[in-house]
């Protein structure tokens, strides 16, 4: 079954096919550029830490970094590694996972035809023994060190851990050296077969390349995959933080901070509309063109590195603020006293209206890229969305909707503080 | 692919680049002031883009501004300040939708190469000076940016190798200047650098996107016309050094994982076809998935989590840097350095350099496709003194051989060797 998903505002249009395997293909083939970019996506992350395929049986508990260790296992075949494969091809291949993805891909400017059937066979086709997980165990162990030497990284995972009690999004996507050691071939086939289901997983390719390849390759290379009952084991997350504030001394030169603040999920789909006009409200709230930034920027309590974000998932959703700081603690309570003053005073339209401007803006600029449609496409796909709904929901926001998000979202009680700060 | 580059000159030392292709949806217009790096004047310089990124005067207050800037659709102003070889470069960009993306169809290149403009040529000054208060603030920033290098362990340990190894030439000089230097700052020393950047700089204009670059072409001819200048002649040529000892030093810190960073020097690589040459080896030695370093040092020996060479032509070099556990240190040189022994004795298959060519002429290939490929791109074959498409090199690596390669490698001499070792706990240092 064949689809033409179109959009009226930018006069541009992709595919989508619900291919007899099971996998769902969405293809955007992109006039004038030379390079293609393909990514298949299953939807499983480092969050999904409990599941059964059988509505009777019992939740089977995966151990923490399982997501990510598979993903490094897949490019090993009985008959080599698929980074070799690609070398034949000149792709440009990789992995990553995060919360709640798990995607591979490549980019190229010739032979796509032969790195596609490559990713499609690779990723397909499970070969874990005891040997190759031992062996694993030990290059995970030291990406797992080079992360805790990058304080960005550990800004970040020490706030999720004050705020969250429960949600396994408290853990790093690798996992610990400890739970990764508890990871067998066996449990990584077991594993790999609930999630790795074609009806689980999204082929996106954007840029150049003829869908009707895309269509043949995948019609040589995939057989059908047996009907799928996969249920998630979600944990109950309170509204509560775990902790109001998270310290740790690294030899850093300046302090960080990151102040998060926890939103309680609704749907998948939900919580990607309301996320997108968060990201409004922080633009009026924080952005580089609010009186707070202002404030905070002269008065050197924050720097170029400030940021803010939205981030969510299936049963998650948060709203982080992050940067440098000398005074982590008051540019902390600065915008919690803003954001506690606009919800009194009600966003000015003016703002409101400008804000939504640069952030439909940054939803076209990421339609500029073949890499970027891929991605995006992928991601909205597992929330139920296209990826035109991106741009419409920016471009449509009201200022009510707004206003709403703001009193509903923005629960400074339920904020939390990481600092990252210099040793003695 | 319907890119079109047209080069021209358009003032004293100024050029000016369109590079167009109706397939972006978006334009960048990238302002670039060149000028040879040295010690004492570095920090002020680099202060400069920071500044004038805060306002100018006809915006002359930095939330006017940046309201501006969203009402164009989230156009982005940057100041940075970058480094090719022993020449610091000022950048000043806006990156902005093109016309046809507009809700209302606002015309926006106009409106954001008269921003540029005005930001570079009009800056907000009080009697004649940078604002106190915008110096005192970008002063600080620069300062902890400078300090925060540090954060990153990994970075921090490739600067100190190149800090090391050209040690005493502006190829040391850091990009941002030193802290000590930054600290001096005042807004007369930074206005005077301000001046002295529009005056004696070698200017590269890039404009990059599907629109019509005829607006900021003639923006910046008329007002770079209005400036008496005296531009540097920017000098192409490449150092050629081989190294006569190696020097290894070590410093201990409260990390998790060790960083062993080796630093090379490529000899003589004056001929394009040389360094086309150089680049194919650094990549099937240490640059791709299937490489020698990668496939050796990290799947079989397992000694690290990453372990990369990279080459940088302007400053004739290559740097090896891999994350190790302190205590495999050794092992892991040893390793690095037999595996370029092996490349410099041929001791590699034509498979590995097919593998080679097809990856890094895919890689080009892909460069077209975004604005920031084509940027980078563009820049640095202007800075080498060539206007090479990405394709046109693409059709030149592929037909690198074998003893080329061979050749490229027998030039490579150790020179530094730099290694951030994790301290254990309760070890004293």
């Amino acid at each position: 079954m064949k689809q033409e998903i179109r959009s009226e505002r930018i006069r541009e249009s992709y595919q989508k096919m619900d291919h007899p395997s099971g996998l769902t293909l969405l293809l955007y083939p992109m006039e004038g550029f030379s390079s293609a970019y393909a990514m298949l996506t299953t939807d499983y992350g480092s969050v999904d830490m409990a599941f059964r395929t059988d509505p009777k049986a019992d939740f089977t508990r995966i151990p923490a970094g399982t997501a990510h260790f598979l993903e490094h296992k897949m490019f090993e075949n009985e008959d080599g590694d698929a980074f070799a494969k690609y070398a034949a091809t000149g792709a440009s291949a990789n992995a990553f996972t995060s919360f709640d993805k798990t995607s591979y891909l490549f980019g190229c400017a010739d032979h796509f035809e032969e790195s596609l059937r490559i990713l499609l066979e690779f990723v397909t086709t499970p070969y874990f023994t005891p040997q190759t997980v031992n062996k694993e165990q030990g290059i995970i162990g030291q990406e797992i060190k080079m992360y805790d030497d990058n304080p960005d990284w550990r800004v970040l995972f020490n706030l999720l851990k004050a705020m969250y009690v429960k949600h396994p999004i408290s853990i790093d996507i690798a996992g610990t050296v400890e739970s990764i050691a508890e990871i067998t071939a066996d449990s990584l086939y077991e594993t790999y077969h609930a999630f790795y289901n074609l009806r689980n997983m999204v082929l996106t390719v954007a840029g150049s390349f003829s869908p009707d390849t895309v269509v043949r390759i995948v019609d040589e290379t995939l057989r059908p995959a047996p009907q799928l009952y996969l249920e998630r084991g979600f944990v109950k997350e309170p509204d509560q933080v775990a902790q109001k504030r998270i310290e740790q001394k690294f030899p850093v030169a300046a302090p960080m901070f990151g102040l998060g603040l926890k939103v309680r999920p609704a749907d998948p789909k939900t919580n990607v509309v309301n996320s997108i006009v968060n990201e409004i409200v922080n633009e009026v709230l924080v952005g580089d063109a609010s009186p707070l930034y202002r404030r905070l920027y002269d008065g050197g309590l924050i720097n170029a590195t400030f940021d803010s974000e939205t981030d969510c998932g299936k049963d998650f959703s948060a709203l982080i603020f992050s940067g440098e700081s000398k005074e982590p603690d008051r540019a902390a309570q600065e915008i919690l006293k803003e954001i506690e003053r606009v919800q009194k005073t009600g966003i000015d339209p003016a703002a409101f209206k400008r804000s939504k401007k640069a952030v439909y803006g940054r939803y076209i600029r990421m339609l500029n890229r073949p890499d970027s449609i891929a991605n995006a496409m992928a991601g909205a796909y597992f929330s139920g969305l296209d990826v035109y709904d991106l741009l419409e929901i920016a471009a449509g926001a009201t200022l009510e909707e707004a206003q709403r998000r703001l009193a509903e979202d923005y629960k400074t009680e339920y904020a939390a503080l990481s600092v990252i700060s210099p040793l003695d | 692919m319907n890119d079109s580059i047209k080069r021209k000159k358009i003032g004293e030392g100024v050029f000016f680049t369109a590079i167009t292709d109706p397939k972006f949806k978006s334009n960048r217009i990238s302002v670039n002031l060149l000028l040879p790096l040295e010690e004492e004047t570095a920090a002020n310089r680099a202060i400069v883009p920071f500044v004038l990124r805060l306002r100018y005067r006809d915006c002359p207050d930095f939330t006017r501004l940046n309201e501006k800037l969203c009402d164009l659709y989230g156009a982005i102003v940057d100041g940075d300040v970058r480094k090719y070889g022993a020449y610091q470069i000022m950048n000043l960009s806006v990156q902005f939708l093109d016309d046809r993306y507009s809700i209302a169809g606002e015309p926006l290149v106009q409106a954001c190469a008269d921003l540029a403009c005005g930001m570079l040529f009009d800056p907000y000054l009080e009697s004649g000076l940078f604002s106190e208060e915008d110096v005192r603030l970008e002063r600080q920033n620069l300062i902890d940016t400078i300090a925060s290098e540090f954060n990153d362990k990994r970075e921090y340990a490739i600067n100190k190798c190149i800090s090391l190894m050209f040690d005493g030439s502006p190829l040391a000089v850091k990009k941002y200047g030193t802290r000590e230097r930054a600290e001096r700052i005042t807004a007369e020393s930074a206005t005077e650098a301000y001046r002295d950047i529009l005056r004696r700089a070698a200017v590269e204009i890039l404009f990059i996107g599907c629109g019509d670059p005829s607006a900021a072409e003639k923006v910046f001819s008329t007002r770079f016309a209005g400036v008496q200048r005296q531009p540097v002649t920017y000098d192409v040529s490449l150092p050629c050094v081989s190294s006569k000892e190696v020097r290894t030093v070590r410093e201990d810190m409260d990390i998790a994982q060790g960083k062993l960073v080796m630093g090379f020097r490529t000899g003589e690589t004056t001929s394009p076809d040389a360094v086309n040459a150089m680049k194919m080896m650094v990549a099937l030695y240490g640059g791709t998935p299937f490489s020698r370093l990668f496939q050796n040092v990290r799947e079989k020996l397992s000694l690290c989590y990453y372990c990369a060479a990279r080459y940088d032509k302007a400053s004739g070099m290559m740097m090896v840097d891999s994350g190790v556990e302190t205590g495999n240190e050794q092992k892991a040189r040893d390793e690095i350095l037999r595996q370029l022994e092996l490349v410099k004795q041929g001791a590699f298959d034509d498979g590995e350099l097919n593998s080679t060519i097809l990856t890094i002429s895919n890689a080009l290939k892909s460069t077209v496709d975004t604005l920031s490929g084509l940027e980078n791109w563009y820049l640095t074959q202007i800075l080498s003194g060539t206007d090479e498409s990405p394709l046109e090199n693409a059709q030149k690596v592929s037909q690198i051989t074998k003893d080329e390669i061979r050749a490229a490698a027998s030039q490579i001499t150790l020179d530094t060797v730099f290694f951030l070792a994790a301290k254990k706990e309760g070890q004293d240092q």
